[in-house]
């Protein structure tokens, strides 16, 4: 339980003030912390230690603005997860506390011109089964392809665009990636061996844990005008993919924790937890961890490139039809683990600054040239998965989402301990549930679907209203799972 | 002897041993039970680790730990015994098998060791060992 200062200073707006001290009463807060949540929230949110650690963020060198969360807020390895920080571009540190061991950890949705009527309960089932064969799932799940280590670095520096050129997937697949799929400040030199050597039977498999591949219906549209600019309408079948950049990632952030807390040392910043190792942004370790990071943010984009090659395929052979003739075109594809040097508006001035985003997703609105030509006067889509079997969102970036760098939400925030969750529920008495709710699901195990279970998480509802409320980014439509492919 | 601690949304272990190599020992196989479902793990093949010892006894475990996830995950292999022998280097071996879904079910993906909450403590029954996995 954390009792420190929460004052509210507008609607679903909580800060701790800068004067706060801390749980050891030596706390040095640079800049506010502000945490956004719906009043029924705090309650929750007061419950893990996360909101110190927005506080102990704020006392990063360099940062400006304010230390932000967002609703889905929970304890995370030294940034609590939902957390944003923005440090300066020339003064400011870079930490890889600030975006977390499942570097660019993503969500990418596909439309389809199907309609809930085109697919019975059985198409469903043989969907979810063929994703299920061809995309790899579970602990440990090994690519179809292995790479050599040449081929590997041009994964790690090309992103999405190695995965398109070498036949996962369409050109114009490209144009709907955050980035495009491909950070190109990546460089292979700056990753270790052991990071490559996972990451190379790795490449194009879903994983384990919170990760899914599901098939989805549009439930509910909120938004027509925007929904139809990014090609959704009601009943409509589309398809989300939520993973990452794999052992790769992981390899990549406790190689650079390593480093970075050597550089902490070196530069001389202290620090009220060790785990927000840091180093400042131009300096050799914060330059090299960035180049690392990006290797594997464009491993992760090519991982979902990969897989979303095979729904198309799998689609292909279940429909008997082509996926250009099913429109099995992407939506659009985000991030919520990453450091990105972006320029926004900080004390009425443009300022290039380090955006770190961890559990936490852009929320551009329009005009902004990062996003595609496409989406100019409507803003990104911003995609919310939700657990499994309750429901995911599409929403839209705003102008609003300024104040928070960009920024918004990432999914429903974890309430329960894996272990805790494993022991409440059989994975088949889940599985059990969902059929009830006409969902079919896949796990690897029963034991994660379990692990995984929606009454572990936060309501996504809850999360997203708040976003919403505060304007960070607005509803456009509701999607729930017809089927589910678990890690 | 070990067991299985909880924090908020991560997962670790409290491991016990006469010694620190013993305490070494179950905190491998404590992560492995996690990420297995604990079922029986069956020595065929076995792998030499070797680390270099510095002063600070946990980043040693923190490293040990971490080798272990890495031959895990690159060559896909779980392990159930384990030998450790600490003088002025750490040398450990692992003995298991390929990884099989059926045989040893399915825990949780360990993305890493962590630093949090760390501890090696020492009492005149020998040795505690506290460690967070980020999962």
């Amino acid at each position: 339980m954390w009792s420190g200062p929460l004052v509210k200073i507008g609607d679903y707006r909580y800060e701790i003030p800068k004067t706060y001290r801390g749980i050891n009463g030596n706390l040095k807060m640079k800049v506010p912390a502000l945490i956004y949540a719906s009043d029924e929230m705090i309650p929750s949110i007061r419950k893990d230690n996360a909101p110190e650690q927005a506080a102990n963020v704020a006392t990063l060198p360099g940062i400006v603005g304010k230390s932000l969360a967002m609703p889905d807020i929970h304890w995370g390895y030294g940034f609590p997860i939902g957390g944003v920080a923005a440090t300066d571009a020339e003064e400011g540190v870079i930490s890889p506390g600030g975006v977390g061991f499942d570097i660019n950890c993503g969500v990418r949705l596909v439309r389809t011109n199907l309609k809930v009527n085109d697919l019975d309960k059985n198409k469903i089932r043989q969907l979810v089964d063929e994703l299920f064969k061809n995309v790899p799932s579970g602990v440990g799940s090994q690519a179809r392809v292995r790479l050599n280590k040449a081929q590997l670095d041009d994964v790690l520096q090309m992103g999405a665009r190695w995965a398109v050129e070498n036949g996962y997937g369409w050109e114009e697949d490209l144009e709907y990636l955050e980035e495009n799929g491909c950070m190109d400040v990546a460089d292979a030199s700056y990753v270790s061996e052991r990071a490559k050597e996972r990451g190379k039977s790795q490449v194009g498999s879903l994983g384990a844990g919170n990760h899914f591949l599901e098939i989805q219906r549009v439930a509910e549209v909120f938004d027509e005008e925007a929904a139809k600019v990014y090609g959704i309408e009601k009943d409509q079948i589309v398809v989300m993919i939520h993973t990452g950049s794999r052992g790769c990632g992981h390899q990549i952030c406790s190689d650079y924790l390593r480093v970075l807390e050597q550089a902490v040392r070196k530069y001389n910043i202290s620090l009220p937890d060790r785990q927000l190792a840091c180093a400042p942004v131009k300096s050799k370790e914060g330059e090299s961890y960035f180049k690392a990071m990006a290797c594997a943010a464009n491993f992760a984009w090519a991982n979902r490139q990969m897989i979303v090659h095979w729904v198309r395929q799998s689609f292909e052979n279940i429909l008997k039809e082509d996926a250009e003739e099913l429109g099995m075109h992407i939506v659009y594809d985000v991030c919520h683990n990453i450091a990105k040097f972006e320029e926004h508006v900080v004390d009425g001035e443009k300022k290039l600054v380090c955006v770190h985003r961890k559990g936490a997703t852009r929320s551009f609105g329009p005009n902004r040239k990062e996003i595609p030509k496409k989406y100019q006067k409507i803003g990104q889509p911003v995609l919310i998965p939700g657990d499994m079997g309750t429901e995911s969102y599409l929403l839209k970036g705003t102008e609003q989402s300024e104040e928070a760098f960009g920024s918004t939400c990432h999914g429903a925030g974890r309430v329960m301990s894996r272990e805790q969750a494993k022991r409440r529920w059989s994975g088949r008495e889940i599985a059990r549930k969902l059929e009830q709710k006409g969902i079919y699901a896949h796990p690897a195990s029963w034991v994660v679907m379990a692990e995984e279970s929606p009454d572990a998480y936060k309501d996504v509802s809850q999360v997203v209203n708040a976003t919403h409320g505060a304007g960070l980014s607005l509803k456009v439509a509701k999607m729930v799972p017809l089927g589910v492919v678990k890690g | 002897m070990y067991k299985i601690i909880e924090h908020t949304a991560d997962v670790g272990i409290e491991a016990y041993g006469k010694n620190l190599e013993e305490a070494f020992e179950n905190a491998a196989k404590g992560m492995f039970a996690i990420i297995t479902d604990g079922s029986k793990i069956d020595c065929k093949v076995k792998k030499k680790i070797e680390l270099e010892k510095g002063d600070d006894e946990e980043l040693l475990l923190v490293d040990w730990l971490s080798e272990l996830l890495y031959i895990h995950d690159v060559e896909n292999l779980v392990f159930g015994e384990f030998e450790v022998k600490l003088n002025d280097r750490l040398i450990g071996y692992a003995c298991g098998e390929k990884y099989d879904r059926q045989k040893h079910g399915y825990g949780v993906e360990i993305k890493a060791v962590t630093y949090h909450m760390l501890e090696i403590k020492r009492n005149k029954k020998g040795v505690t060992i506290k460690v967070l996995f980020d999962i």
